[in-house]
């Protein structure tokens, strides 16, 4: 995996959230699950104590629950910006499940590839970025190479 | 009569190579030439590409000291001193600024750095009166260790 090979990003908020009001990037959550396979235990159990509670922390988000007949049971979450992450849940307990939606509901839908800088900065120079002419004093005439002495 | 040969002449190969072919592709698809087309290729320049990925890792750290060590020299040639005289005398005044932030004050914040320089120049005087006189002047100002609680 070259990093020329591989997508990355810059770090960045979407659209500056949080400096005002905190929108959560969370659009829909969708559980896909079984009602008799062996796989969906811990999501049914989620199902019955858990998902109304964090329907109602999270008033922005709609949550759809979808009994199917499938194999694995999965969580398809939505994004505002668009991106769809769907997270297998076979075989997990109702509280794994519960982080596991926290930690979704906490992200904001940017891909999850590499950041070039874990910072970032509108602002990055309050001085006045340098420039050949920052450190030389001004002068009237023509601009020639600074002297030793004159330093 | 039964023909039977005909049928275990018959093999049925793998029925993943596509994908297989694809996942060594994929990551040669920026490459130049017959290599981001040809398997056979793309195979041998993605091992060494992967290698070269590895050893690098090592190599950036040791190449962005440098980078920030020159720049650092040029902005201290700009105010009169040297980048060894630099960074031992702001060792010594206890300022503990690793080279990556100096640099950057050094491109964002010119002024800051110049304050920087000044600092060092001042403790480098001190330093030199110090050891050249006699001992009866005391430690100048920025000689003080400060020991924090």
């Amino acid at each position: 995996m070259t990093s020329r090979g591989t997508p990355s990003r810059f770090l960045q908020s979407v659209l500056q959230n949080g400096v005002g009001r905190y929108v959560s990037q969370l659009k829909r959550i969708c559980i896909v699950f079984s009602r008799k396979a062996q796989s969906s235990l811990g999501v049914r159990e989620f199902i019955e104590e858990g998902v109304v509670d964090y329907a109602k922390k999270n008033p922005a988000t709609v949550v759809y629950v979808s009994p199917q007949s499938c194999r694995i049971p999965k969580i398809v979450a939505e994004y505002l910006n668009g991106n769809v992450r769907e997270e297998i849940i076979t075989s997990k307990t109702a509280p794994q499940i519960s982080d596991l939606l926290t930690k979704l509901t906490n992200q904001s839908g940017l891909d999850v590839i590499r950041i070039r800088k874990p910072f970032h900065t509108d602002n990055p120079s309050i001085q006045g970025q340098w420039h050949p002419f920052t450190n030389r004093p001004p002068c009237i005439g023509p601009i020639r190479p600074q002297k030793q002495e004159a330093e | 009569m039964v023909f039977l040969t005909l049928s275990c002449w018959i093999r049925s190969r793998g029925p993943d190579r596509y994908w297989k072919v694809q996942e060594v592709l994929k990551h040669a698809r920026h490459f130049r030439g017959r290599k981001n087309r040809c398997y056979s290729l793309a195979v041998r320049a993605v091992r060494r590409a992967f290698v070269y990925a590895t050893k690098a890792r090592k190599l950036k750290k040791r190449n962005m000291r440098t980078l920030w060590i020159s720049r650092i020299a040029a902005a201290t040639r700009e105010h009169g001193m040297k980048y060894p005289a630099l960074m031992h005398n702001l060792t010594k005044t206890s300022v503990q600024l690793n080279r990556r932030v100096i640099c950057d004050l050094a491109v964002t914040e010119p002024r800051s750095f110049l304050s920087l320089a000044k600092l060092a120049r001042a403790r480098q005087q001190e330093g030199f009166r110090a050891a050249l006189g006699d001992g009866k002047e005391p430690a100048g100002v920025f000689s003080r260790v400060v020991l924090l609680q």
